[in-house]
Order: C-alpha cells, then sequence, then structure tokens
C-alpha cells in the first residue's frame, strides 16, 4: 500500500483547512473592525429581543435571543466594574489576525484608553499557542504612546517597557503612577 | 492431484479478490480526498472574494455599496457582544480581571516575565459586612493571609497590587531558574535547589578558564519577596581555583544582584546557550 500518494492530498488538505481558518478570522476581524453601532442601536436591539416569544425560537439551535441580552448585560456590568475598579478605561480596541497556523494565533491589537487622567495608545502583537491544558501568551513589537510623554521618568519606563514587552508591567505601574498622580491631583484642589 | 490443484486455484481467486477489493478501496479512498481538496479549494476561493471585496469596500474603491437590509436586531447583539468579550480578554492582560459573582466578585490575577504571561490565579471575594475569601488558587507559600488582614477590609486594591507585586515576583524568580535550567544545562552542575517561593536558589555551574573548568557554587536569597533580584548573593569558586578566578566570582556575583539570571548566564556565556 503506497500511501505517499495519499500523502501529497492530505498535506493540500490540511493546509487548506488552515488557510480557511485564517482567511475566515480575518474577514470575521474585519466585519468586526468596520461596523459600529450607537448606544441607542444596541438598545433597541435589546428590546426586539425582549419582544420575541420563545415559540419562534430559531431552530438552529442558538440561544434563544433573551438568553443572548441577558449575557450581553451581564458581560457589560462586569466591564464597567472592571473599568470603575482599576481606574483603566479602554475606549477604543480592534485586532487584526496575521497568522494562524496548528496552535499557533497571531493577532496585532491596536488599543486607546486612559487610567484616570493619564491617556495611553498601545500597539502590540500577541502569539498565543495552544497546548494541552491553557493557552500561552507572549506580546511582541509593543509599542505605547502617552499623553504625558513630555515627562522624562514616564518616557524612560516606556522605553523599558516596550524593549521588553512588558504590558502587564505597563498597566500595574501605570494603575499605581495614575492613582497617585490622580489623589495629588485631588489633594491641591482641596487645599486651592 | 487434482484437489490440491482445485485449492490451489481457490486460493489464487481468493488472492485475486483481495487485491481487486484493496485497489478499489484505494481508488475509493483517492476519489473521496480528490473530491475533499476541490470542496476545500472553493471554499479558499470564495473567502478569499469575500476578503478582497471587503477590503475593497473599506478603502471605498468598490464604488456605490448596494444598501443591504439593515442589520438584525441579532446582528447588533452579536457585534457588542464579540466587542465586549474582547475587552473582557484586554482585561486579562492588565494582569486584574474578574468577574462579578452573586454574592461579590471573582478576581483573576494573571503574571508575566516581561512579555511572556505565565500563571494565572483566581480570588474569589464575598462581599457582605465584611470581605471574606471564599476560595482561592493562591500558593500556600505565599504571605495570603497577612495581607489580606491588612488591606482587605479598608482597601480591596491595595490588596489586590500588593497580592499581585508577590505573585508576579514569585513566578519571575521561577520563571529565571527553569530558563536557566532549560538553556544553560550543560554549564549547570545537576539541578538548580529551590524552595517553593523561589526564593533561596543554591547551584553549581561551570567556568572555564585556561582549556580547564572549575565549579562556582552559588548561594541566592531574595528577601524582597516583591523582587525578582535576589538581595544577597554568594558566589564562591573552589580552593584549587586559580586566582583569577576570585575576580570573575566577584563580577558574576554583582552581575546576578543586577540581572536576571539568565541573562547574566546568556552575558557571560553567550556561545554556549541551547536554543530550545
Amino acid at each position: 500500500m503506497d500511501s505517499s500518494i495519499y500523502q501529497a492530498y492530505e498535506d493540500e488538505i490540511q493546509s487548506l483547512e488552515e488557510e480557511i481558518k485564517l482567511l475566515a478570522e480575518k474577514y470575521e476581524d474585519g466585519q468586526q473592525e468596520s461596523t459600529f453601532f450607537s448606544e441607542e442601536e444596541i438598545l433597541e436591539s435589546m428590546y426586539a429581543s425582549f419582544h420575541i416569544k420563545s415559540s419562534q425560537r430559531e431552530s438552529k439551535g442558538f440561544e434563544c435571543p433573551s438568553d443572548l441580552k441577558a449575557e450581553l448585560q451581564s458581560l457589560e456590568t462586569d466591564l464597567s466594574f472592571l473599568m470603575k475598579f482599576t481606574g483603566i478605561q479602554f475606549r477604543s480596541h480592534t485586532k487584526k489576525t496575521m497568522e494562524k497556523n496548528g496552535d499557533r494565533t497571531v493577532r496585532k491589537h491596536r488599543l486607546s484608553g486612559n487610567c484616570h487622567s493619564m491617556s495611553f495608545h498601545l500597539e502590540f502583537q500577541l502569539l498565543e499557542m495552544q497546548n494541552k491544558e491553557n493557552v500561552s501568551a507572549v506580546i511582541t513589537d509593543l509599542s505605547i504612546m502617552m499623553d504625558s510623554g513630555e515627562d522624562s521618568d514616564v518616557s524612560k519606563f516606556v522605553s523599558r517597557v516596550e524593549e521588553h514587552g512588558s504590558l502587564l508591567t505597563f498597566f500595574r505601574s501605570l494603575s499605581s503612577y495614575a492613582e497617585w498622580h490622580e489623589h495629588r491631583r485631588c489633594t491641591f484642589l482641596h487645599f486651592k | 492431484g487434482i484437489l490440491a490443484h482445485l485449492e490451489m486455484l481457490e486460493r489464487r481467486a481468493q488472492q485475486v479478490a483481495m487485491e481487486e477489493g484493496e485497489a478499489q478501496k484505494q481508488e475509493e479512498k483517492l476519489e473521496r480526498l480528490k473530491a475533499r481538496v476541490q470542496e476545500l479549494r472553493l471554499q479558499r476561493d470564495e473567502l478569499r472574494a469575500k476578503l478582497d471585496l471587503q477590503q475593497k469596500q473599506q478603502l471605498g474603491q468598490e464604488g456605490a455599496v448596494l444598501e443591504v437590509e439593515p442589520p438584525s436586531a441579532r446582528a447588533v447583539l452579536d457585534w457588542k457582544m464579540k466587542s465586549v468579550k474582547a475587552m473582557l480578554e484586554l482585561f486579562y492582560l492588565t494582569g486584574i480581571s474578574g468577574k462579578l459573582t452573586k454574592r461579590g466578585v471573582c478576581f483573576c490575577i494573571s503574571t508575566a516575565y516581561e512579555g511572556t504571561y505565565l500563571d494565572s490565579y483566581y480570588l474569589d471575594l464575598l462581599i457582605k459586612a465584611q470581605v471574606e475569601i471564599h476560595h482561592h488558587s493562591i500558593p500556600v507559600f505565599i504571605p495570603l493571609e497577612k495581607m489580606a488582614k491588612k488591606y482587605l477590609q479598608t482597601d480591596i486594591r491595595r490588596f489586590l497590587c500588593v497580592l499581585s507585586d508577590h505573585l508576579n515576583a514569585y513566578v519571575g524568580r521561577r520563571y529565571q531558574a527553569d530558563q536557566l535550567q532549560q538553556h544553560f544545562s550543560d554549564q549547570i552542575e545537576g539541578t538548580i535547589q529551590r524552595n517553593s517561593l523561589c526564593n533561596l536558589l543554591v547551584f553549581n555551574y561551570n567556568v572555564s578558564s585556561k582549556s580547564q573548568t572549575f565549579p562556582f557554587k552559588v548561594r541566592l536569597v531574595y528577601g524582597d519577596l516583591c523582587c525578582s533580584l535576589p538581595t544577597e548573593v554568594i558566589v564562591a569558586s573552589t580552593p584549587d581555583a586559580p586566582a583569577s578566578l576570585t575576580q570573575t566570582a566577584a563580577a558574576h556575583s554583582d552581575l546576578f544582584r543586577r540581572m536576571a539570571l539568565h541573562k547574566a548566564f546568556r552575558s557571560f556565556c553567550p556561545a554556549e546557550e541551547s536554543m530550545d
């Protein structure tokens, strides 16, 4: 039995399947990025779903629209809690899938937001690899722009963080610094 | 005789039938594979065309876009859901994320060494008259109780920051020792001895001088549990080592105080690192 005749086909099948996954994800990313719905449109959609009776449950086995609405509200509550608690607010976020083969996915992220009164704009690549128990994540090509960029302490800190891709350190430090900064600002205002 | 001959003919017929059966199976499998390839190629080409059109539309190149029916409520909610989920995932990258529960909140503390994310730990808090830790996955050697006593009731955020500092430092120390063991195993004698908190490391490594190798003994103590650099470093050469090596030992000692372990090793034996 000559298995090598199958090999070429099987290899092509695998490479096609991976390419299809990548293309589908790129298309999804594109759709997500180019779409925008206002808060009113989202609220309208939530009310529309609310009125759909369960007898009209979609036949493809999707969750009932009111489940979707409940889950969305729960996630939004979590998100708004986190933003309030940590002081980190994300204003805009886009991601693009650059590579996807086997267990490896590379996505490029652009993220803007602020932590208390300090705003930031980040770009980075995130490499995720699926192994047996979990997904490992590594940051590369980190680039950070901050409004308070003239402050030499801040710019030294930012270059060090960019050099090592230390995104987590950036956020942890930004969070404490911004809180301290905010506290100081409030204290000064109090004494004005 | 005839019987033997008949038996032989029968065996041969069976063999031919079997071979024909095999050949047919092979052909069928080949046909299936070919069909699958065609199917996938078609799917791939359709996606490519779709993506191409999408990119043209986004660049405003594709003339007047036919106004399709307004998006369904479902589509709008799906879009919003994706957007919210993506932001929640981002919080994971910031080091503190979580979700509200019926009785409080379950926090997730993620750790990283530079750009590599490592373990994450959860802390399930009950918010009642007092804040209580319901469940957690914090290792026993992290002084959780002490931190909780000091901060949990008055400043949850501060509590999480201090806990995060401890966890990140622990994971950072562990990562350095792992990297050293993994990439410089040729230089290290045996294994690196460490305690569970990874704030005490003891190991021997080889240093060459004039084509002879000498062992150095190292003892590293990380006195600050929130730090991933040691506070005490002892690097000692053996008595029979040449005098020049005491200088090397001092230089290495200084490096270990200032730099991550695996980076220090990389700086004094760049050629020896085994890439993985």
